[in-house]
């Protein structure tokens, strides 16, 4: 049994719901929706935790792209631009699981692995070193 | 001995100097003694990287032909000052632009300019018989401006407060995002590193102090604004509230856009990250008992921002050392702390200063004129009724 966070994208937001169930039937994978999103052309985007066999979860994406669906693997939505980052500190301020922590060195580190993708830590960076991928 | 400040630049100038950051001059001290190490050692170099809302810079854009007046100045969006003379104007870092507001406002075109981007200027007139010019648009650059300065009225801050906030509702200021319940503290220093804390009481640092500004070699050009240097003190002389400020200038053509950045508080508005490195010359074993200061002696206060009118209420007197430790005992809870200001980029400014003065290429400035030593903050009072 593994765990594993994907993003999906949908043509239509409407395609997602009975993808997911098909998910569920046919491949034995437990899930849960970390965040749901639609934009003003009605794709959707969905992250998902992901439960289940290796097996069965690569069988799943599989099945998901083969109907259209992007699928990209991902640790976190919250990604740092090195280069827009500064060091300051004021992220970590707003991160309540230290996903966003300060290194012995005072340098930013970022544990992908440990994010509730709560985004405060994007309104919180005064350089606006923080953007999500979608 | 005691050292002049004539003979630390001669040993500048032959390449001899020792020159080691406020963080180095600790285990030197400890090491050698005060006395050994303040023969040894003869410029400290102390630096800040952090966000200083009171900056701006001067320009001078050049005459077009025919010449206009500037009364409404605008760059890339960013309303500029027109109460100057025809082409000069005053930028402020904190103004927020018309169409981003405060996502992109003066200190984004500042950090635009030095990193040599054309920048969009609109200016409006009502037209002179000698200035009958009433419009322009155009895009100018850094190095087309005849001058460019940086006049920052306000930076560099002694020591400041961190902040809390004890209410129920989460808050947004200019100390970053502060959680509800006393759920987060944020501090903004570079502790131990810091240009003023490592001169309490502005022995060498004054009128004329020659230093890193924004990667160019600047000046202090008087003391900054809300300069209070009858704060409280400890017994050695060091603030553990505000304390002094500095007045900087410094040519925008000469700085590096690494050290001069835009910076957007959520909520709150624009504001400017500045990078200031300030050497310390060790005069005497005075100077350099005062630079070997370490963060668990350099005390501030946890201040509850919740509470805006009559003053944030003070929680707790806490050291550098507790803050930087990750957390701060308040009422029994162990609450975490957060900096606001990058001591790693602090540390790179301190090591860029001491290789500039190694390297023969900066020279120590001894002060044209101390700064007042008891000089307290005035409240602006609300009147009411005619002038008087
Ligand atoms: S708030 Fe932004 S600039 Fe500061 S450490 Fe975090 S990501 Fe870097
Ligand atoms: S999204 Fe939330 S949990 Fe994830 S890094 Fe940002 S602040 Fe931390």
């Amino acid at each position: 049994m593994i765990t594993k966070k994907i993003l999906l994208s949908f043509p239509k937001m409407a395609t997602g719901k009975p993808m997911a169930m098909e998910l569920i039937k046919t491949y034995n994978l437990d899930f849960s929706i970390l965040k749901a999103m639609i934009d003003d052309n009605i794709k959707g985007t969905l992250l998902l935790e992901i439960r289940g066999k290796q097996t069965d979860i690569d069988a799943g994406i599989v099945f998901l792209r083969e109907n259209q669906i992007g699928v990209k693997d991902v640790q976190s939505m919250v990604v740092v631009d090195q280069k827009k980052c500064v060091s300051c500190g004021a992220c970590t301020a707003v991160c309540a699981v230290n996903a966003l922590e300060m290194d012995e060195n005072w340098s930013l580190v970022h544990h992908e692995d440990k994010c509730l993708e709560c985004m405060l830590c994007v309104k919180a960076c005064p350089m606006r070193a923080i953007h999500t991928v979608m | 001995m005691a050292k002049t400040y004539q003979q630390i630049n001669e040993k500048i100038a032959r390449g001899e100097a020792v020159v080691v950051t406020a963080e180095e001059v600790i285990d030197i001290v400890k090491e050698r003694g005060l006395k050994d190490a303040a023969d040894y050692v003869d410029v400290v170099t102390t630096a800040t990287f952090g966000p200083m809302c009171s900056s701006g810079a001067f320009l001078n854009f050049g005459h077009s032909d025919p010449p206009i007046r500037m009364a409404e100045i605008s760059l890339n969006g960013v309303a500029a000052s027109g109460g100057l003379a025809a082409v000069d104007t005053y930028l402020g870092a904190t103004q927020p632009s018309q169409d981003r507001g405060i996502e992109y406002g003066g200190a984004h075109v500042i950090n635009d300019l030095i990193a040599g981007k054309e920048v969009h200027l609109v200016a409006t007139s009502r037209g002179t018989d000698c200035y009958p010019r009433k419009e322009i648009d155009t895009w100018v650059k850094l190095e087309d401006m005849n001058e460019a300065y940086l006049f920052n009225p306000r930076n560099c801050y002694q020591n400041y407060n961190a902040a809390i906030n004890t209410s129920s509702k989460r808050i947004y200021t200019y100390m970053g995002i502060l959680q509800p319940n006393m759920g987060n503290i944020t501090y903004s220093t570079a502790g131990e590193l810091s240009p003023l804390l490592n001169d309490p009481l502005l022995k060498t640092i004054g009128m004329g102090t020659r230093l890193f500004f924004g990667g160019a070699q600047g000046y202090v050009s008087w003391m900054g604004t809300q300069f209070n240097t009858a704060c409280e003190r400890d017994e050695k002389g060091y603030p553990t509230t505000s304390g002094a400020t500095l007045a900087l200038i410094g040519n925008m053509k000469e700085m590096n856009p690494a050290y001069i950045r835009g910076a957007v508080y959520e909520k709150y508005g624009t504001s400017m990250f500045v990078g200031i490195g300030i050497p310390i010359p060790i005069l005497n074993e005075e100077m350099m008992s005062f630079v070997s200061v370490e963060n668990k002696d350099l005390y501030t206060y946890v201040f509850d921002y919740s509470v805006a009118s009559g003053g944030h209420p003070k929680l707790k007197k806490v050291s550098y050392a507790e803050l930087r430790s990750g957390s701060v005992d308040i009422n029994g809870k162990m609450i975490k702390t957060s900096p606001l200001s990058s001591l790693k980029v602090a540390r790179e400014i301190a090591l860029e200063l001491n290789h500039w003065i190694k390297k023969g290429q900066f020279f120590l400035q001894e002060p044209i004129q101390s700064f007042p030593m008891a000089n307290a903050l005035k409240s602006l009072e609300i009147k009411e009724g005619e002038a008087r």
